[in-house]
Parts: structure tokens; C-alpha cells; sequence
């Protein structure tokens, strides 16, 4: 035990109390060239930790492993996305800033959490932050932040009553394995349908359409890409340590995928709001996710975290985009016809993200979903495969839309310049897409080693 | 050289005509490209090279690359027509706003094209087919301020897709059943496999290979892929990219000898060709003819690779592609010319003599006269299988039909044009144009000789692990003798209806068989039979507008209900949660 260990807790507090501090001078810029520098500073943190390989743990705090550091890797680089998209976006960058980095300080709790309690506390510091990034991030958005509060508080009521009745049976709030029996195999049903919210598994994602429509696109963007994978990060963390025995909640989390990837790609299909068809699409993605979960062999989660990778940056690139387009009104699919003569940049990115979401080689979405299907293959489960290939097949007929219109001509054309900031999120969304989309060995061997991890 | 590098031109082409601002240069870049990569053509070498790509746990994840005497040929017939089309299509996709995505799409289609002829696991052969739907999704769609391209381009995504699904379901079977993706492991393995799981992803790939060789039930989209632009039909959808199901049976023809579906494909591949041939003579849009003629010789191929005849069947695969780009070449210029697509009225081809003596090669090779190589392949085809008489007999039949259908499609557009100004517009049509068509009509003269090589160069044996046991090339003098009368016999009666008696042709073409009472019934079973399985097995576009939308507008009013009932709304969650939750328990201890 030496000091160094509380680095990983020091981190993420300097963020939040130097936002605090810096809050008063009410300066954009220095808010964000702080932000920018913690988050780096996290994110270089983390890829220092999994190239050293860290695994320690503080009693009763957290732990720091290849798995915690996998998370808190994408969450502070997605976090700084986020960060330069409000800054050009947002009303009022320095709120965002400083309720922003409570919700990282939340997120990354959760991923380097040892007990139920600390996922609790996490989730608490993530959602409620969330909700006032909602609130504050357009004027209409009160309903949009209403829904998402009204879906936290019940999540958090139900994963509290999970935790309760874990407790009560196994008399411990540690993440280990305990022997499966009734009440625990009903607490496994509760923490599905708790975390299902952030992760929008069907059926507990009904709203989060209409929540990540009405908030502003940035915000969005930290709800899909970011929120989303907290939830993953926890759910994954308790079915593989706390349920690994239970071979039926796995079951349900295949058939939930199955369910999950249908809604969203059906229901896609026909949005002519382009940030609510993304709400679906990323609802599909979380069903190409949960298949690795569900197939819960180390490679399954390997996969799953890839996808979460993968998906995180998608996301938040396209959601850069939708975002620029919105600042401009326009918001459905008949508005992005021309987007490739009115700035190609754009039209090009916007397409390359989308036939990642749909999964064509090159991109870190075939490999992602490559992985995925491959690693339900060799757990026996081809038609769980079969199942996400015919989804994968719907999916191309509402992202082809988008593209299609974006590189259709308009009787107008009115050329669009781009800020520097959405362009660098997108820039860097897009470089990564396509650069672990050829050479994707480093990830594959980041998401390996936090997935074995899992299984010691 | 490793095949691999035959890209390298194509993709620093797409480069240079992304990255450059004029809007002339694409043209130019492109052939530039596509003679480059021909000529790395001779040095290609045979055989096997892997580069591991990466790896997930034990699976390591490569791009292999297999050349083989048949991926040598579709490689050679890729590269040598590619510059054509480029020539070509600089004249035609003549306004300049549209240059640049036309040849960075229709070079992407080559790069996937290319790759696709040398992979050598489903790896790479699932990523170029996947690069080969995407372009001609594309390709087919090009022209997407019209409406036809836009419907012809989703029904062909459509089938494609169906395709894709089905390629994907196969290779996990084949990964799950093998443990690897190397065709060659995967053929080697075979003698000891299980059959079920072997037969189940065999068919899949089948119906993977219909769907992209455009076979009954799946053949409609390539009439519709019309709609693209003519140097797209003359490349993808006539030489190269409609032979990809065919190629794919033929290289992993042990798989499907051993999963016993030879007759099957043989089957299909007859009953496709009988109703090609039938629409091909009864259609009047002039590209159309010529696409039906092209599913007929996909199912020929097919039906002589799975009846045994590779070499013939690997003949024909090679020199079609000649004659069927000219063709569609010929067909764009009366096109350009008239301004017209009916081939009633698309006529007056005589007054450019090059292009209607080219053309007249095309055509006299398609319906099979010799000296021209659709002689040999025709002959080579039906004397290797002359042994079994029901196929001789429907192959005698279907060279009758095609004899007909091209010298019909041939008369109406060598017709005296009715318009006036059709004739200075043939005689402006430039050299640049007429080059390709003229070089492709040698070239279908030239195959001919390669029949005489042919059987020492594709030798069955060389490259079928285990070995096929291919019946040898043959070419019987009493079978060309008869073979020539029954084409001469089509072409004259041709000439009689459609020459002669041009007044009175539709009502002596009704008398004369086509819409005789037993061919009607029997025509019109199978085109309904057919229309109806492919319009309920492929219009994702109904099944999406129809079921998907009641879903859809579903979703959306209970959105519109929740937002005018918004204290409703937190009820309504609390209750699906709840719901969901009391499932889920009833599920654990049920």
C-alpha cells in the first residue's frame, strides 16, 4: 500500500475541484484547457496503466485493473470529445464542464468498483449530473431531462432493491461469485433490468429515444457514448463476477439482445429525425453488445468491449455532425440531402462512421461485430450469430438513407464552413474508426486482457 | 508478385481523383490506373500467400490469396476490360459534375473485384463480396435525381443482401463445423466432415451465389440494375461481378460435390436458362435483351461446372465476357445515338459501319457461329456433356432461343432509323468510343484460338483439392455440324420475321410459338411461379413498408401520446418496467 495508489482517486478529484475553483473566474477558454489537460492527463494515466500492467486495489474504494483501466481510458477521451463539442455548442460551457466532470467522476467509480455499494454511489454521481447536462443543454429539454430523471430514479430504486436482496441472502456487498439460489437468481433478474436503463436494453430503453431526441446533440452524444457504456461497464462486471453460474440470466440476456437489436433496427427504419433514428441504431448496438455478454466466454466480453470501443467513437463523431447540422436547423434526413456539396468533409466522415455502424470491413465496426459473431460461433450459439447478422443486414436499409441523401444533389447547394472544434472531434472520431479498423490488434489486445481479467 | 499488389494502382487512382479539383482528369486517371495494374498482370504467381491480419484469442484473423488457373483468367478479364470501360465511359458520362464519384465508385468496384478473384479464405472473399454489393449498390443508383435507379438500386441491394446474410450464416457454419476459414484447409478437411452442417452451409452459399449471379428465383434485380449507367451494365453486370456466385461454385466445387447439391445447381441453372432465354426474345428494352441473355449464360456456366464439364464451363466464363461488354457497348452508342431505349425505335446502327460490323461479331459469337469463340464454347459445352441426352436436348433448345433473341435484337437495331437526326449523331460519335468496341470484337475472334490451350492450362486436377474429376473438353464435328444448322435454322427465321415482314411481325412472332398456346402456359407458369417468389422472397422494401412501417408508426404515435400526456408518461415506464420485471421472474422460475 503506498501512496501511489491513490493517484487513480486523486485524478479525477483535482478534475472536479479545479472545475469548481475555475467555475469562479468564469473564463470559457481556461475552463476548457483545464478539462482538456485533466482529462489527457487521465486518459494517458490509464494507457500508462494498462501498458504497465496495474492491478491493485484500495480496500473499500476501488480497484485498478486492465478491466477499470480499459474504462476509464474511453471515458476520459470520450469525455474530452464531449467536452469540446459543449464548448462550442452549449449555452454554458463552464456548467457543463464542472456537472460534467462529477458524471466522470461517477462513471469511472463504477468501472473500478469492488462492491454493489460503490456501483450505486457511482451510478447516483453519473445519472444525477446527467440529468442537469439534459436540462441545461437546450431550452425545450425539460421534458427530454424529466423522462431521463423519471428513468434513473427507477433504475436506481430497482438496483438498490437488487443490492438489498443480494444482500439479504449472501450477506455481503463484495462483486464475488456466490452460489446460485433463488433470491439470488431474482437479484440477477433486478440488476438486468436496473442497469438495462443506462445501457437502453429493450425493454427499459422505451424512452430513451425521446430522451436523446430532445436534448441537445452534444448531450447526447455523452448519453449514447458515454452513459451508455457505464452501464455496460457495470452490468458486465456483475453478470461475469456476481452470476457467472447462472446460466439462465445469460440465457435472458440473449434473448434480451434479441429483442434489443430487433426494436432498434426495426423501429429505425421509418425515423425521419435523424438524431432519433441514431437513438435507435445505438439501441441496436447495445443488442450487438449484449450477445458478447451473453455468450460470457472470455472472448465474448473481449468482443463486447471492442464493440463498446467502437461504438463510443461512432457515436460521438456522428453525434458531432448531427450536432453542426443542428446549430444550423436542420435536423431530419430530407435536410442532410446535399450535405456532400455543401461540406464534404462531412458528407465523407458522416459515411464512413455510418458503414462502421453497418459494419463494412476496414472500420472498427466489422471487426467489432466480427468478433461478436464469431465469438457467439465458438460458444455454440450460431443463432445468436444468425440473429445479429439478419440485424446487422436490416440496419444497412436506414443508415444507407442517410448516406444516400447526403451524397444526393440539391437544386441549391450553399457551402458550410465547419468550427475547429467539431471538426477535431470528428476528425478524431473518424482517424480512429478507420485506423483500428485496419490495424485493430492493439484494442483487440487491450479489450483481451480486460476481459480475461474478468475471469481469474 | 503477390496478387495483392495488382490494388495498389487502382487505390492511388481513387486517391489522385479524390484529391484532385478538376474535374477532367478523372477519366484520364482512371485508365492510367487500370493500364497500370494490367500491366502487372504477367507477373502474377500461382499459388497461396497469407498475411495475418490480427488475432482474437486462439482465431487469428488473414488475408489469404489463392491463384488459380480460373482466379488467373477472371483476373486477366478484370484487367484487360477495365481500361476499356474507362475509355468508354469518358465518352459516355460525358457531363462533368458527375466524373469524380463515377470513377472513384467504379474504381472501388474494381479494387473489390480484383480481390475477389484471388481470396483465398472467406475472409477476404467476405470482404470483397461485401465491397462488391456496396459498389453496385452504388453503381446501379448512380443516377439518383431519377426514380427508376433509386427502386432498381434497393431491389438489387435487396437481393444482394439476402445474399450477404446468407454468406455470412455459411462462413459461420463453415468456421464452426472446420475451425477455419482457409479454402484450402476447408477442402482438404472435407473427406472427414460432418455431413449435415457441411450440406447447411453448402446450400447457404448457394443461395449467396444465386442471388449475386442473378439465378431463379433471384434474377429479377439484374433486369431492373439496367437503370445504371452503360459502362456500369458493360463491367458489373454482364462481365464481372454477376460471375462472382459463379466463381465461388467453381472454386469450391469439392464442397458441393460432396454436399451433393450438384444437381440442384444443375437444375436451377437449366430452368433459369430456359426462362432467360424465353424474356430475352420477347423483351424490347434494348439493354434488357442483353441482361437476360446474360443470366442465361450465368446458368450455362453453371450448368456446365456442375454437370461436370469444368473446362468448358471455365471456356466459356473466360470468353463471355468479351463479346457480352461489346455488346452493351454497341447497345450504349444506339442509345446516345437515338436517344432512345425501345428497340423499336433504337435503330439505324448501319450508319456507323465500325460499329455495326463490330457489333455483327458480337452478335454472330453470342449466338455461337464459328469461327467466332462463342462457337467453341457452345460446341465445347454441349459435346462434353453430349452423353447425357435430356441436357444435350435442352442445351440444343436454348442455342436455338439465343440464335433467335440476338439476331432479333440485332435486326431491330440495324433497322432504318425513323429519325433523321440519328444518323449525324452515329457519325459523330467518336474513335475514342469505337476503340474498345472493335478491340473487344478481335478479342472475340483471338479466344477462339485458346480453346486449342485451353485444356493443358486448366487442368482440374491442379487445383481441386481433392481432385474433381472434370469431364475433358471436347468438340465433336457431327455435334458442330448439327449444332451450326440449328442456329442457321433460328438466325433465318429470324430474318424472315423480322427483316421480311416487318409490317406484320408481332402478330407472325405470336403465331410462331412464343405466345403459342403450350409455350404460353408453360412460359407464363414459370414467369408467374417466378415473379411471385421473387417479389415474396426479396422485397424487403413491401415487407419493410408494410410490416415495418405499422411498428414504426406504432412507435412514433406512442410518442406523440406520451408527449401530450406528459404526468402519463413516468406510469407508463414504471409500468413496462414492472411488466418486463414480472416476465422475467415468470421466466426464471417457470
Amino acid at each position: 500500500m503506498s501512496y501511489y495508489d491513490y493517484i487513480p482517486l486523486l485524478l479525477p478529484l483535482i478534475l472536479v475541484f479545479g472545475n469548481m475553483l475555475i467555475r469562479l473566474v468564469n473564463s470559457k477558454r481556461a475552463q476548457l484547457s483545464f478539462n482538456i489537460a485533466m482529462l489527457f492527463i487521465i486518459a494517458a494515466y490509464a494507457a500508462a496503466g494498462i501498458a504497465m500492467g496495474f492491478n491493485f486495489s484500495v480496500p473499500n474504494a476501488y480497484t485498478i485493473n486492465p478491466y477499470s483501466l480499459f474504462f476509464a481510458l474511453l471515458f476520459s477521451i470520450g469525455m474530452l470529445l464531449v467536452n469540446l463539442l459543449a464548448f462550442r455548442y452549449a449555452s454554458d460551457y463552464n456548467d457543463f464542464a464542472l456537472i460534467g466532470s462529477f458524471a466522470l467522476l461517477g462513471m469511472l467509480l463504477v468501472a473500478a468498483s469492488t462492491s454493489i455499494i460503490a456501483i450505486f454511489i457511482g451510478l447516483e454521481l453519473a445519472s444525477i449530473p446527467s440529468v442537469f447536462i439534459i436540462l441545461l443543454s437546450k431550452r425545450e429539454s425539460v421534458e427530454s431531462a424529466a423522462k431521463f430523471f423519471v428513468m434513473a430514479s427507477i433504475s436506481i430504486a430497482v438496483f438498490s432493491f437488487a443490492a438489498v436482496i443480494l444482500y439479504g441472502s449472501t450477506g455481503s456487498f463484495a462483486i464475488s461469485s456466490y452460489s446460485t439460489g433463488a433470491a439470488v437468481a431474482f437479484a440477477a433478474i433486478l440488476f438486468i433490468a436496473a442497469l438495462g436503463m443506462d445501457s437502453s436494453i429493450f425493454p427499459f430503453n422505451v424512452l430513451i429515444p425521446d430522451v436523446y431526441e430532445g436534448a441537445s446533440a452534444y448531450a447526447t452524444s455523452m448519453l449514447g457514448g458515454i452513459n451508455k457504456k457505464m452501464g455496460f461497464a457495470a452490468l458486465i462486471q456483475i453478470m461475469i463476477l456476481v452470476f457467472i453460474t447462472d446460466s439462465q440470466a445469460f440465457l435472458l440476456i440473449a434473448i434480451l439482445s434479441v429483442l434489443t437489436m430487433f426494436y432498434g433496427n426495426i423501429t429505425a427504419i421509418l425515423q425521419k429525425n435523424v438524431k432519433r433514428m441514431l437513438a435507435y441504431s445505438s439501441i441496436s448496438q447495445a443488442g450487438y453488445i449484449l450477445i458478447g455478454i451473453a455468450v460470457s466466454t472470455p472472448s465474448g466480453i473481449a468482443a463486447s468491449l471492442f464493440q463498446i470501443f467502437s461504438h463510443m467513437f461512432l457515436f460521438i463523431g456522428v453525434l458531432a455532425i448531427i450536432a453542426w447540422l443542428e446549430s444550423r436547423n436542420r435536423t431530419k434526413i430530407d435536410d442532410y440531402i446535399g450535405l456532400h456539396e455543401d461540406n464534404k468533409f462531412a458528407a465523407l466522415a458522416l459515411s464512413i462512421m455510418l458503414f462502421s455502424m453497418i459494419g463494412l470491413p476496414f472500420t472498427t465496426g466489422f471487426v467489432g461485430k466480427f468478433l461478436i459473431f464469431l465469438s457467439a460461433v465458438n460458444a455454440n450459439m450460431v443463432w445468436l450469430a444468425v440473429i445479429g447478422i439478419i440485424n446487422s443486414v436490416i440496419s444497412v436499409f436506414y443508415y444507407a438513407k442517410i448516406i444516400i441523401a447526403s451524397y444526393t444533389s440539391k437544386a441549391v447547394p450553399k457551402k458550410a464552413g465547419m468550427d475547429t472544434q467539431t471538426k477535431t472531434v470528428i476528425a478524431v472520431c473518424l482517424i480512429i474508426t478507420v485506423i483500428f479498423g485496419i490495424l485493430p490488434q492493439p484494442v483487440i489486445s487491450i479489450a483481451s486482457s480486460a476481459g480475461t481479467f474478468l475471469f481469474h | 508478385m503477390q496478387p495483392i499488389y495488382v490494388l495498389v494502382p487502382i487505390m492511388a487512382a481513387m486517391l489522385l481523383i479524390a484529391l484532385l479539383k478538376n474535374r477532367r482528369v478523372p477519366g484520364p486517371i482512371a485508365i492510367i490506373g487500370s493500364i497500370v495494374a494490367l500491366a502487372t498482370f504477367p507477373f502474377i504467381e500461382y499459388g497461396t500467400q497469407s498475411m495475418a491480419w490480427f488475432s482474437a484469442g486462439t482465431f487469428s484473423f488473414t488475408i489469404t490469396t489463392l491463384i488459380t488457373p480460373a482466379s488467373y483468367l477472371l483476373l486477366g478479364v478484370i484487367l484487360f476490360i477495365s481500361p476499356l470501360i474507362y475509355i468508354y465511359s469518358t465518352w459516355y458520362m460525358d457531363k462533368p459534375s458527375e466524373q469524380r464519384r463515377f470513377y472513384i465508385e467504379i474504381l472501388a468496384f474494381e479494387a473489390a473485384m480484383l480481390a475477389f478473384s484471388f481470396s483465398g479464405n472467406f475472409i477476404t472473399f467476405l470482404i470483397a463480396w461485401e465491397f462488391l454489393s456496396l459498389t453496385s449498390y452504388l453503381l446501379i443508383g448512380f443516377w439518383n435525381t431519377r426514380g427508376g435507379p433509386i427502386v432498381a438500386s434497393r431491389k438489387a441491394l435487396t437481393m444482394v443482401l439476402i445474399g450477404d446474410v446468407a454468406i455470412l450464416a455459411a462462413i459461420g457454419v463453415f468456421g464452426a463445423t472446420f475451425g477455419t476459414l482457409e479454402f484450402s484447409s476447408i477442402l482438404a478437411a472435407l473427406p472427414s466432415a460432418p455431413a449435415g452442417a457441411v450440406t447447411l452451409g453448402a446450400v447457404l452459399l448457394v443461395i449467396a451465389a444465386f442471388t449475386k449471379s442473378a439465378q431463379f428465383p433471384f434474377h429479377e434485380w439484374l433486369i431492373d440494375a439496367m437503370e445504371g449507367p452503360t459502362p456500369v451494365s458493360a463491367f458489373l453486370h454482364s462481365t464481372t461481378m454477376v460471375k462472382a456466385g459463379v466463381f465461388s461454385i467453381l472454386i469450391l466445387l469439392p464442397l458441393f460435390q460432396y454436399a451433393k447439391l450438384t444437381t440442384v445447381i444443375l437444375a436451377f441453372g437449366l430452368l433459369t436458362a430456359i426462362i432467360a432465354t424465353l424474356n430475352a426474345a420477347r423483351e424490347f428494352h434494348i439493354k434488357k435483351v442483353i441482361a437476360y441473355s446474360t443470366i442465361q449464360e450465368l446458368s450455362l456456366m453453371l450448368v456446365a461446372i456442375s454437370a461436370g464439364a469444368v473446362t468448358a464451363g471455365i471456356y466459356f466464363f473466360f470468353i463471355q465476357s468479351f463479346y457480352k461488354a461489346m455488346l452493351f457497348f454497341s447497345s450504349g452508342s444506339v442509345m446516345k445515338a437515338t436517344g432512345d431505349e425501345d428497340l423499336r425505335k433504337a435503330n439505324g446502327a448501319k450508319s456507323n459501319k465500325l460499329l455495326y460490323f463490330s457489333t455483327a461479331f458480337g452478335v454472330l459469337s453470342l449466338a455461337g457461329f464459328i469461327p467466332f469463340s462463342g462457337f467453341f464454347s457452345s460446341i465445347g459445352i454441349s459435346s462434353s456433356l453430349a452423353a447425357n441426352l435430356p441436357i444435350y436436348a435442352i442445351l440444343s433448345l436454348i442455342s436455338f432461343g439465343t440464335s433467335f433473341y440476338i439476331f432479333r435484337w440485332f435486326f431491330y437495331i440495324s433497322a432504318p432509323s425513323s429519325d433523321p437526326d440519328s444518323e449525324t449523331n452515329y457519325r459523330a460519335q467518336p474513335k475514342r468510343m469505337l476503340f474498345p468496341i472493335v478491340l473487344l470484337a478481335i478479342a472475340t475472334l483471338a479466344a477462339s484460338a485458346a480453346f486449342i490451350y485451353f485444356p493443358s492450362f486448366i487442368d482440374s486436377s491442379q487445383y481441386f483439392t481433392p481432385a474433381v474429376s472434370g469431364l475433358p473438353l471436347r468438340a465433336d464435328i457431327s455435334d458442330a455440324i448439327s449444332f451450326m444448322v440449328l442456329i442457321s435454322i433460328a438466325a433465318g427465321v429470324c430474318y424472315l420475321i423480322y427483316v421480311k415482314n416487318r409490317a406484320g411481325q408481332s402478330a407472325r412472332f405470336a403465331r410462331l410459338g412464343y405466345t403459342g398456346p403450350a409455350m404460353n402456359e408453360f412460359y407464363k407458369h414459370f414467369s408467374n411461379f417466378s415473379l411471385e417468389i421473387v417479389e415474396g422472397a426479396a422485397l424487403f422494401d413491401s415487407y419493410v413498408s408494410s410490416f415495418f412501417d405499422d411498428i414504426g408508426r406504432a412507435t412514433v404515435s406512442s410518442g406523440y401520446l406520451i408527449r401530450r400526456a406528459s404526468p402519463g408518461q413516468i406510469n407508463y415506464y414504471a409500468a413496462f418496467f414492472a411488466i418486463a420485471i414480472v416476465l422475467f421472474i415468470a421466466y426464471i422460475y417457470a
